[in-house]
């Protein structure tokens, strides 16, 4: 039943995703990078406008980390069977 | 009644019959061959998809209250407000990571509740009711805010401030919330799934609508930013002190970071959330709808720009006054003053049935508790299926019963300060869910310890913070350690330098670890290649 496990990523694929998540969490954490005024916006300043910004930024990071991690279908459908009636 | 706007009011209504009937009707909706087990109706039998679980989610996170809250705490100082948005932003990397690791788990082991991992991983009874303990109350006063949002609704409508009588005043709101909960009882899940989609296409309408309608009323939005900026510069008489800060100083800084991260790690603790969670049909598409939630956030956004937008409006000003200095109704007041009145009717209604959704999908997280961690481990161990989930159908009548005489009976400071400590405690279960996700070093008792250590000092810290006008739980923030910052989050510092000490000493002389029913597959367990199977069969629960 051990082999129930989803096929192998690669390192380098969760290192990238891991990386790409840490970012879009420090985006927003580090409160002084963006507790500013200028440059505005049109109308909105600084800090408003990040922020809003941020959003679809980060989407966009946490996208790329879903196709990065993306589990295949399981080839075999079989090992996956044993794992519910076991526990 | 006679201040009530009654095109306004008629779309209200008709908005809420049809959505009563809709939830009504989703209890014949995928019919279940066993609807009396409790992942049927309390997880709407494992089966959502991609499509319905974005909305569910996006239910759950995104409240009335929130609509109602956020706008408010802009509006009341200014870009301290905003952490809401920075909050909820990194919600969603947070719970990516976690987030599939946990839906694994229980889907191996047909747990229902993040009380039933803790019991499996960690072989304790005691840190199972800590948990679903701390769940229950966290969600009690969060389902009373959603009935204050209602309120604030009915109030702006005229609906409820005609009778002296209290009953009569509360009339509206205690129908909405009788046919609220026989959906919920009848339909379980599947009826806030339904109403979800309605909740959010009127959501995204109204602030679409908001957004590039009404700063064409009041002068674009250089005249919005410069009449806020200039607001929160303006001294205040009473407090000698700047009305709030248009952009965060740097001494919120820190409080605005730790109310952000520790309102996200939060989150993803809360019953409700992990209910949606794990409602879900494949491991795939909590991933996929996580990443596809953002769009949410981006609405988020612009509700908290509604604060600035009614800080712009004197008549919603002067409406403010005139209650009491409500701020909360400075969102449905910003509707009625610049909006037709039909539109109006949409924009309260998107509230309304915001309120519903996750005050369903709250009861329903809270009775699967009570049923599964409560009453099958401690009172009646030999429960059958039947039962259990006969048990918590019960139990989310109960939960909303409660919730209505919170939001009817205590005054609304003390329900907002509840929420207030509701997330200061679900946010003590972090250790033990998040991190028992990975590895099983924490001792059990250790965490228990950690655990209560923490929700007493956090308790009497907030109870000891003034603010405004309050002498205690006045803000969620308090000078801890030379820096301003979220109480919630020093009690989680505090609850692991406890669990790793004691853990220490616990292994050192050797107190028993308990089993772990758990093993290292389980976690990253998928059954995608049998996507359309059942459940792995109901008996699998029954093992321990």
């Amino acid at each position: 039943m051990a082999q129930s496990t989803p096929p192998a990523r690669s390192p380098a694929r969760l290192a990238a995703a891991t990386v790409l998540l840490v970012i879009a969490i420090a985006g927003t954490l580090v409160v002084p990078i963006y507790a500013r005024a200028t440059p505005k916006l049109g109308a909105f300043p600084f800090f408003y406008w990040y922020q809003l910004i941020a959003v679809p930024v980060i989407a966009i990071l946490a996208w790329i980390s879903y196709l990065l991690l993306r589990t295949r279908p399981a080839p075999a459908p079989d090992p996956a069977n044993g794992e519910g009636a076991s526990s | 009644m006679s201040n009530v706007n009654s095109v306004s009011f008629t779309v209200v209504l008709v908005l809420f019959l049809i959505v009563t009937v809709v939830g009504f009707a989703a209890s014949r909706w995928r019919p279940a061959e066993d609807l009396l087990s409790l992942h049927q109706w309390g997880l709407g039998g494992r089966g959502f998809g991609s499509f319905i679980s974005w909305f569910l989610l996006g239910g759950d996170i995104y409240t009335a209250y929130t609509f109602i809250a956020v706008p408010a705490l802009v509006y009341a100082t200014g870009a301290a407000g905003f952490y809401a948005l920075s909050y909820s932003i990194m919600v969603f990397p947070i719970v990516f990571i976690f987030a599939p690791r946990l839906w694994s788990v229980a889907r191996a082991h047909n747990w229902i509740t993040p009380a039933d991992f803790i019991r499996g991983r960690y072989g304790s009874r005691g840190l199972g009711l800590a948990v679903a303990a701390t769940g229950i109350l966290a969600t009690m006063p969060y389902i009373a805010l959603q009935l204050i949002g209602i309120e604030s609704v009915l109030i702006v409508l005229g609906v409820n401030s005609s009778s002296s009588n209290a009953f009569v005043k509360d009339l509206p709101l205690i129908i909405a919330f009788i046919i609220l909960a026989g959906y919920t009882y009848l339909a379980g899940l599947r009826a806030p799934a339904m109403i979800a989609f309605i909740k959010d296409t009127l959501v995204y309408v109204t602030i679409i609508v908001a957004v590039l309608y009404i700063p064409t009323r009041l002068g674009g939005w250089d005249h919005i930013f410069g009449a806020a900026s200039a607001h929160m510069k303006a001294i205040n008489p009473t407090t000698g002190k700047p009305n709030g800060s248009f952009i965060e100083e740097p001494a919120g800084e820190w409080a605005y970071a730790t109310l952000a991260l520790g309102s996200a790690l939060a989150l993803f603790m809360y019953p409700h959330v992990i209910t949606g969670l794990l409602s879900t049909k494949r491991r795939d598409v909590i991933r996929r709808n996580l990443a596809a939630l953002p769009a949410y956030t981006l609405v988020l956004g612009i509700i908290a720009l509604f604060g600035y937008m009614a800080l712009a409006t004197p008549a919603v000003n002067a409406g403010v006054k005139a209650h009491g200095d409500n701020t909360q109704l400075s969102v449905p007041l910003l509707f009625q003053h610049l909006f037709p009145s039909w539109f109006a009717g949409i924009g309260y209604s998107a509230i309304i049935i915001g309120a519903l959704v996750p005050a369903a999908i709250m009861s329903i997280a809270a009775a699967n508790l009570f049923s599964r961690n409560i009453y099958k481990e401690f009172i009646r161990p030999n429960a059958s299926a039947a039962e259990e989930t006969h048990v918590a159908r019960l139990a989310s009548l109960v939960m909303k019963a409660g919730a209505l005489v919170f939001a009817l009976e205590l005054s609304k400071t003390f329900s907002i300060n509840l929420q207030l400590l509701g997330g200061l405690w679900i946010l003590q279960t972090f250790p033990a869910i998040l991190v028992g996700l990975y590895t099983r070093w924490f001792h059990r008792w250790a965490l228990v310890i950690g655990w209560a250590a923490a929700m007493i000092w956090g308790t009497i810290e907030a109870w000891r913070t003034p603010g405004g006008s309050q002498k205690h739980f006045g803000t969620s923030s308090a000078p801890i350690l030379g820096h301003v910052i979220y109480i919630g989050f020093a009690a989680l510092v505090l609850n692991f330098a406890v669990s790793v000490v004691l853990t220490l000493i616990f292994r050192a002389i050797r107190l028993p670890a308990g089993n772990d029913e758990t093993e290292p597959a389980n976690y990253t367990y998928d059954p995608a290649s049998e996507a359309d199977a059942p459940v792995p069969a109901a008996a699998a629960t029954q093992a321990p």
